[in-house]
């Protein structure tokens, strides 16, 4: 595994700091400053580098990492040119040596996001969230229907315009498409949306109910919930919606399936105990383990990339909030007001909606900030990885 | 009380014998795992083309909706008569029949798809008891969309939490 040098001299520099001091009569608790790395945007040439500063600056900002003092003091600066559909980044550490230097292409936004993420990986090891996708429902037509934006709440999309019923959408782990529940037939069917083109293609459309599909980490599969045999239950398909695979077989409700990170499991929510509770099981089939959450009404789960957390939708007396379960220990935390939390590529962050609003959430620091908002009701957000 | 285990799984052999004749204890119905020794109510049939439990050949008011508890799929005492007009029905007409079920707005969005989906296929069993051809039964979910009361509170979501019959002309 590849170490950023910065991380290691942050690690080193902490094990330090937390040693404890020889003759001490009490221990002591060292609280630094920051854990935040000191980085400076210094001069940015070309024809939109106005714009690009303010995107990059926003990107760096919401990763939760840095924190942006003056050129004089920074551990990084960094610099380029950014032009038409490319962008020359560079990052040079305090010492002058460049410890990052390549060109981006894309989009206006989309190139400066690819930038914003290499820089973070590069500097911190960390997944960077500002080149993905998120998809939501809002009802801004009257309507639910189906949009999607950056992950910074801009470029926001209408994709669906059905005056009907259009639901649950789920990106790809590569945000180059998703597939969503839609009822323009009369029957709840999975559509899939190819969002390069704005193609699109009924793919699951058996008798009854099909709904809640969600891709597999490798996006060859969808887990997804089919009443064709006669009760709600828990299938695999291909990415395509052939082939069911049927994975449960109980007298309730199985629903909102999420997947392991290396694919082979998945959490649902199941409600034969009298009330929706989390399961686990193999993707592959077989018996099903109970999660115990602490929470009577649990639903909505979504498995964090890195595997550790899976974060969920509670309902206590009447109102809905957020939890993450750390599945090691089982340490169960509300963190917030809202439904449907969906996990960004870094593990730390979440999105979820509240009332009219699609929040992002620093899981580690607690920090809200909303990032879509006017649209009229939202709901079902979701996060490619 | 603790009950026997030879007991137990006499009464699962019984029930599975009553739903899909009995597969002498060994859980080989599916080659794809099984979960629990639950066996399902009776596969839906092909849907009919052009026809919706929302499109103009449907007619939506012929019968009572069958209403439900918060959070429940099982059907009360009160509303087994319902039911029952709607089997009398149906065992002499040659039309078929499409269930809707549907939710309060008190709970999320998927998982209420998934309790209104059963909500109707409960109904669709009790039917199919009462002498119901399955094959002319078909089922759909709305969970919380199309509320028959748009209010928040204790009357509207009781008269939200329905099986509703649509009758094809």
């Amino acid at each position: 595994m590849k170490i950023p040098r910065a991380l290691s001299f942050l690690v080193l520099l902490a094990l330090f700091q937390a040693a404890p001091l020889p003759g001490a009569d009490t221990p002591t608790i060292t609280i630094s400053k920051s854990d935040k790395l000191s980085i400076a945007i210094g001069s940015l040439t070309g024809a939109d580098s106005t714009q690009a500063v303010k995107i990059l600056q926003n990107d760096l900002a919401m990763s939760g990492f840095f924190n942006f003092v003056p050129a004089a003091s920074a551990g990084f600066i960094i610099g380029g040119a950014s032009t038409g559909n490319s962008v020359a980044g560079t990052v040079t550490d305090r010492a002058g040596k460049i410890v990052l230097s390549k060109t981006f292409t894309g989009s206006e936004r989309g190139k400066v996001h690819q930038f914003a993420d290499e820089i973070i990986e590069t500097l911190t090891g960390s997944k960077g969230i500002a080149n993905s996708k998120i998809a939501f429902v809002a009802t801004r037509t009257g309507h639910k229907e189906i949009y999607v934006s950056d992950p910074d709440g801009t470029g926001v999309r209408q994709l669906t315009s059905d005056a009907n019923i259009s639901v649950n959408p789920r990106l790809s782990p590569d945000g180059s498409k998703l597939v969503y529940t839609g009822y323009k037939s009369g029957y709840a069917d999975v559509y899939e949306i190819e969002l390069g083109n704005g193609s699109r293609n009924r793919i699951i459309k058996f008798p009854g109910t099909n709904s809640g599909a969600a891709y597999s980490p490798d996006g060859r599969s969808l887990a997804v919930t089919l009443s064709k045999d006669g009760n709600p239950e828990l299938y695999v398909t291909s990415a395509g919606g052939g082939g069911p695979r049927r994975l449960t077989r109980t007298r309730g409700v199985e629903s909102s399936p999420t997947w392991s990170p290396d694919g082979n499991e998945i959490i649902y929510s199941r409600d034969d105990p009298g009330a929706p509770q989390l399961y686990r099981i193999s993707s592959g089939g077989g018996s099903s383990r109970l999660i115990n959450t602490g929470h009577g009404y649990n639903t909505e789960p979504n498995w964090s990339p890195d595997g550790k957390k899976v974060a969920f939708t509670v309902r206590d007396g009447g109102s809905f909030s957020i939890c993450i379960l750390e599945l090691a220990g089982g340490n169960c935390r509300v963190v917030a007001s809202g439904e449907g939390p969906a996990w960004g590529p870094d593990s730390r962050h979440l999105i979820y909606s509240s009332g009219a609003a699609v929040i992002l959430l620093d899981a580690q620091t607690g920090q809200k900030t909303t990032l879509v908002s006017g649209l009229g009701k939202i709901s079902e957000p979701s996060w490619s990885r | 009380m603790k009950t026997p285990r030879l007991f137990l799984m006499l009464a699962a052999c019984v029930v599975a014998v009553s739903f899909n004749g009995c597969v002498t204890g060994k859980k080989t119905t599916q080659p794809s795992g099984s979960d629990a020794d639950y066996v399902n109510g009776t596969p839906l049939p092909e849907r009919q083309e052009g026809v919706s439990f929302t499109s103009p050949n449907v007619d939506r008011d012929r019968f009572h909706p069958v209403y439900f508890a918060f959070d429940s799929f099982a059907i009360g005492g009160g509303e087994q008569g319902k039911i029952d007009q709607v089997a009398q029905f149906m065992r002499g007409a040659s039309n078929t029949l499409i269930i809707a079920g549907f939710t309060d707005e008190r709970g999320t969005p998927e998982y209420n798809r998934g309790l209104g989906e059963r909500r109707a296929q409960t109904v669709r069993e009790a039917l199919i008891r009462a002498g119901v051809d399955g094959s002319k039964i078909q089922t759909v979910s709305f969970g919380a969309e199309m509320p028959a009361d748009p209010g928040s509170n204790e009357g509207a979501w009781a008269k939200n939490r329905r099986a509703e019959f649509g009758v094809v002309r």
